[in-house]
């Protein structure tokens, strides 16, 4: 993508009734605004007054920017567009693939900020650019970092930093490596003493020679074997640390980084970061390093001896070697083909396996056993014909593919003999031959694989120092304070999006006094818990602030602010461990009697006695399932432990029946009379006791007050109080609920 | 239970289910003169004559209406629905081959605009680095070139020959049989079918 520098050139190019500071961002697009397919070239200057279109060089349209009531980024499918609404009517400005996406709605949102403030944020050309600027190609997901282009001379050496302190293991291992390769030249040269000296000695020869060249073949081997092994375990040593060292600092750093880091990673590929990469610099070293550093040592002492021995004998084996790898590679390349298909086949039939069994209650349900079974059958059938097809292949072609690369030794066989015929090779040195190129083949096969395995462990090393340099974002300040909050909550002016296309909150204020019971509601997608994010600074503000008794929360430390709020999420996570552990988990200090103050105060200890290992049961993956309320009750225990100063409830109860809800809402009652409590609830009888209600609509407050307040408002508050009156008409036994209470 | 009660049983349903939920067919209203799509500057607007909650027609205007279809892949010009600024539902459109030519360019018009997806002609270069694989193609409006990530999956397969490449920033591309590929091409992707 060009660079804004680069586009503000090209449209000062065109257009010379502007001066380069007027200029605020230029656009640029590819497809015509009409559906009409082809590809065009245009730019959309945004200037101080003007909004200009060029086309193919030609000025097409031009719109006063005063007039513009909004920027919208508004995608299709394969094809994004920009609008503008212009109050009476709206207008499409450009048009493009969607590459150009992220930048539309990056700048749509920036100059929407300009419209209203006359100040535009022009840092946005790194966060929309997933092309590497040197060699246009994609960054691998999730990172910034081109493998490419990298510098990978850097990172070799930050790896070596990280691996110093075990650099005795290492030299120790290449040391062996040498003399490992030494002693595999010397076995065939034992062969050749023992075969032309003693075997077919012309007179007879000593014995204790004899015994002598014995012991030293079973020397050299015994001594190889022993160094080979002790060369393992150093260098799964030395790997081994230098691993648990680097995925320590992975997993570390990531605990650290803001959710808005994070949550732009799937946890698989987090996950894979933490485990998958390193694993691959681990098997690199442990394995791959040290077998490419012996085979090219062997690889030349090899062919140094063999060109002592005899030039012409060398060139004979070396010169087809080149032919040979490349005949091998073609083979395997072929082969590999025809065996991704038969594996992605596999795994589809495995996928399918995995879908009906999961979902054998609705096969059954539905009786649709028979169907199940015949789409099982047919992809079976598919990857048993191709299966049957590859094994014939290579039953085929492998055996022929060996006879024509063993062609060369036949040659080499006539050679040989015709040398031993003619009394100048003894059958010795001739065996020593043999062994000997049997050896370099070994290496030969090998190093036609040492690039891709190169890269490889480069792209892993780069993607896991990409994710140890990542900037903290929501990094707590150097003089940040420990504050006793007493609970005073002001919200100033805030606007918050996860990612730069779209506001989920437009300039919210609120001020919440300490002690107050806040009930947050409003539709799905308004904000609710976008806004209880913010006050736990899971996430920082794109702009206003947020203030706990006077201070910016971004002056507060982390871990002060957060072990004083409690939180109860709608999504109720367990951690493997017991329902005491679970229950302690933010406190894990906490005695047992706490613990069941806690639990009983979340209505929890009842439903945990009758368990038969009560609060040593085991919770969490293959553990004891708990019900969507139980689960809940758990949390709220969790929370009120921690015995926080702002309680932050998000449909912490939505799971409970009505009763049980309300035996926990009196107990919250009871509790939140010194803590200030955020609330969200769809049930908004769950919010009975809240002081005030606060009603979000599109990102903003629509309406603050209490119960009463709003209902005599007969706005959004009380058209959903009513469709919900509505709906509990429908079930009768709701409606008695809801009239008692 | 008996023979017949089954399948008094079976057909029950599906009548009720037509009872309780209406689908306005925008494309019989359109025959019937009830409706009129037509271009308002840039865009597509719809005047209608539809009936109302009461079973009572009333006439009304939209400014701008947008276009989903609702099998994007199986059959792109059938069950297209009609939404307002609000993205609620209008109508659908239940065979666009059912309207009137002149009306039926305005809105094809409008599908073109919003579902931009290149014809792959054919297939010059796939090249696997680093996770992704990069592409040079020759479609229908000119060669082009892409990076797909994670390319198994992101063909779609609709059927045995048809299918749509997906890149990594979204865009998409039909190859509408591939079997009509030339050689070269069809050997370049059948390693992803």
């Amino acid at each position: 993508m060009e660079s804004q520098k680069a586009l503000k050139e090209r449209f000062l190019e065109l257009d010379k009734t502007v001066g380069p500071g007027d200029v605020i961002v230029v656009l640029p697009f590819n497809l015509t605004p009409t559906a009409r397919k082809e590809r065009v070239d245009g730019l959309v200057g945004f200037t101080k007054d003007k909004i200009k279109v060029y086309r193919d060089g030609a000025l097409d349209v031009e719109y006063d920017i005063a007039n513009v009531k909004e920027v919208k980024c508004v995608p299709g499918i394969g094809c994004t567009n920009v609008e503008i609404d212009l109050g009476e009517r709206e207008v499409l400005l450009c048009r493009a693939d969607m590459s150009m996406n992220l930048l539309y709605a990056t700048v749509a949102k920036r100059l929407n900020r300009y419209l209203e403030s006359g100040v535009f944020d022009a840092s946005f050309e790194e966060e929309v650019d997933i092309y590497c600027p040197k060699c246009m190609r994609p960054y691998p997901p999730g990172s910034n970092v081109c493998p490419h282009c990298a510098d990978k001379k850097k990172y070799l050496s930050r790896l070596w930093d990280i691996a110093k302190p075990y650099k005795g293991y290492i030299i120790a291992s290449v040391i062996m490596y040498f003399i490992i390769s030494a002693l595999n030249m010397l076995g065939p040269y034992f062969n050749r003493i023992l075969v032309d000296d003693y075997i077919k000695a012309e007179e007879i020869p000593e014995f204790a020679g004899f015994l002598t060249v014995i012991a030293c073949i079973f020397g050299v081997s015994l001594l190889s074997r022993v160094l080979t092994i002790l060369r393992s375990l150093t260098m799964v040593e030395a790997s081994n640390k230098v691993i648990t060292k680097l995925r320590s600092m992975v997993f570390n750093k990531i605990e650290l980084l803001s959710l808005k880091r994070v949550s732009k990673r799937t946890a698989g590929e987090l996950i894979n970061r933490v485990t998958g990469d390193t694993a691959t610099v681990h098997d690199f070293i442990t394995y791959q390093l040290g077998e490419i550093v012996q085979q090219i040592l062997v690889f030349f002492a090899v062919s140094l001896m063999l060109f002592i021995y005899d030039w012409r004998l060398a060139l004979m084996i070396l010169l087809p070697a080149p032919i040979i790898m490349v005949a091998h590679r073609m083979f395997w390349r072929f082969i590999h083909v025809r065996y991704d298909k038969q594996w992605t086949l596999s795994a589809k039939a495995n996928s399918v396996l995995h879908d009906i069994f999961s979902g054998i209650r609705v096969v059954k349900a539905f009786g649709m056993e028979k169907a199940e079974m015949e789409r099982y059958d047919k992809v079976t059938a598919a990857e048993r014909d191709i299966a049957i097809s590859n094994e014939r292949t290579f039953a085929l072609i492998f055996p022929v593919l060996g006879f024509f690369m063993g062609i060369g030794e036949f040659f080499l066989l006539y050679y040989v003999g015709n040398k031993i015929l003619g009394g100048t090779m003894t059958l010795g040195e001739m065996q020593q031959f043999s062994a000997y190129v049997s050896i370099i083949y070994g290496p030969l096969n090998w190093m036609a694989n040492i690039p891709r395995r190169l890269i490889r462990v480069m792209t892993s090393i780069i993607k896991i120092f990409d994710i140890i340099d990542e900037k903290i974002d929501v990094a707590d300040k150097e003089n940040a304070i420990d504050l006793e909050i007493k609970g005073h909550i002001s919200i100033e002016n805030v606007s918050f999006g996860y990612d730069d296309s779209k506001d989920v909150l437009r300039h919210v204020s609120l001020e919440i006094k300490p002690g107050e019971f806040i009930g947050i509601v409003g539709k799905s997608g308004v904000g609710k818990t976008t806004l209880t994010n913010l006050v736990m600074r899971l996430y920082d503000v794109d702009e206003g602030s947020i203030k706990i008794d006077g201070y910016d929360i971004r002056d507060i430390s982390q871990e002060s602010l957060r072990s004083q709020i409690g939180v109860v999420l709608q999504e109720t996570f367990l951690f493997s461990g017991t329902i005491y552990e679970n229950i302690a988990y933010a406190k894990p200090d906490a005695t047992r009697e706490e613990v069941i103050t806690a639990a009983k105060l979340a209505g929890a200890h009842k439903f945990i006695m009758r368990l038969p290992d009560a609060y040593n049961t085991k919770v969490g993956e293959r553990g004891y399932t708990l019900s969507g309320g139980e689960r809940q009750r758990i949390a709220i225990a969790r929370a009120l432990l921690h015995d926080p100063k702002i309680l932050i409830l998000d449909e912490a109860t939505s799971s409970l029946d009505t009763e049980t809800e309300k035996q926990i809402q009196d107990a919250l009652q009871q509790l939140a009379k010194n803590r200030t409590t955020l609330a969200i609830a769809h049930r908004l009888s769950t919010l009975r006791n809240a002081t005030r209600l606060v009603v979000l609509d599109k990102g903003t407050v629509a309406e603050v007050g209490t119960h009463d307040e709003l209902m005599r408002k007969r706005g959004i508050y009380y058209n959903l109080v009513m469709a919900q009156r509505q709906m509990n008409r429908m079930s009768p036994e709701a409606a008695k609920i809801s009239e008692s209470a | 239970m008996s023979d017949s009660r089954k399948s008094e049983a079976n057909n029950r349903p599906a009548s009720a289910l037509r009872d309780v939920v209406k689908i306005v067919k925008l494309d019989d209203e359109v025959a019937a003169g009830n409706a009129v799509f037509y271009k308002n500057k840039d865009f597509l607007a719809l005047r209608a004559k539809l009936e109302n909650e009461n079973g009572e027609r009333e006439e009304k205007n939209w400014d701008r209406v947008f276009l989903h279809r609702a099998f994007p892949f199986d059959d792109p010009y059938e069950y297209i629905s009609v939404l307002d600024k609000d993205q609620n539902e209008i109508g659908i459109i239940g065979d666009l081959r059912n309207i009137e030519p002149n009306m039926r360019k305005l809105i094809e018009e409008e599908l073109e605009r919003k579902y931009y997806t290149p014809t792959i002609k054919a297939i010059k270069q796939i090249k696997e680095r680093y996770g992704f694989s990069h592409w040079k193609v020759e479609t229908d409006i000119g060669p082009l070139q892409f990076t797909v990530q994670d390319t198994y999956r992101s063909i779609i397969r609709v059927t045995s020959t048809r299918l749509f490449v997906v890149d990594m920033n979204g865009n998409r591309y039909e190859i509408p049989d591939i079997h009509e590929l030339d050689r070269k091409s069809y050997r370049m992707i059948e390693l992803y079918l």
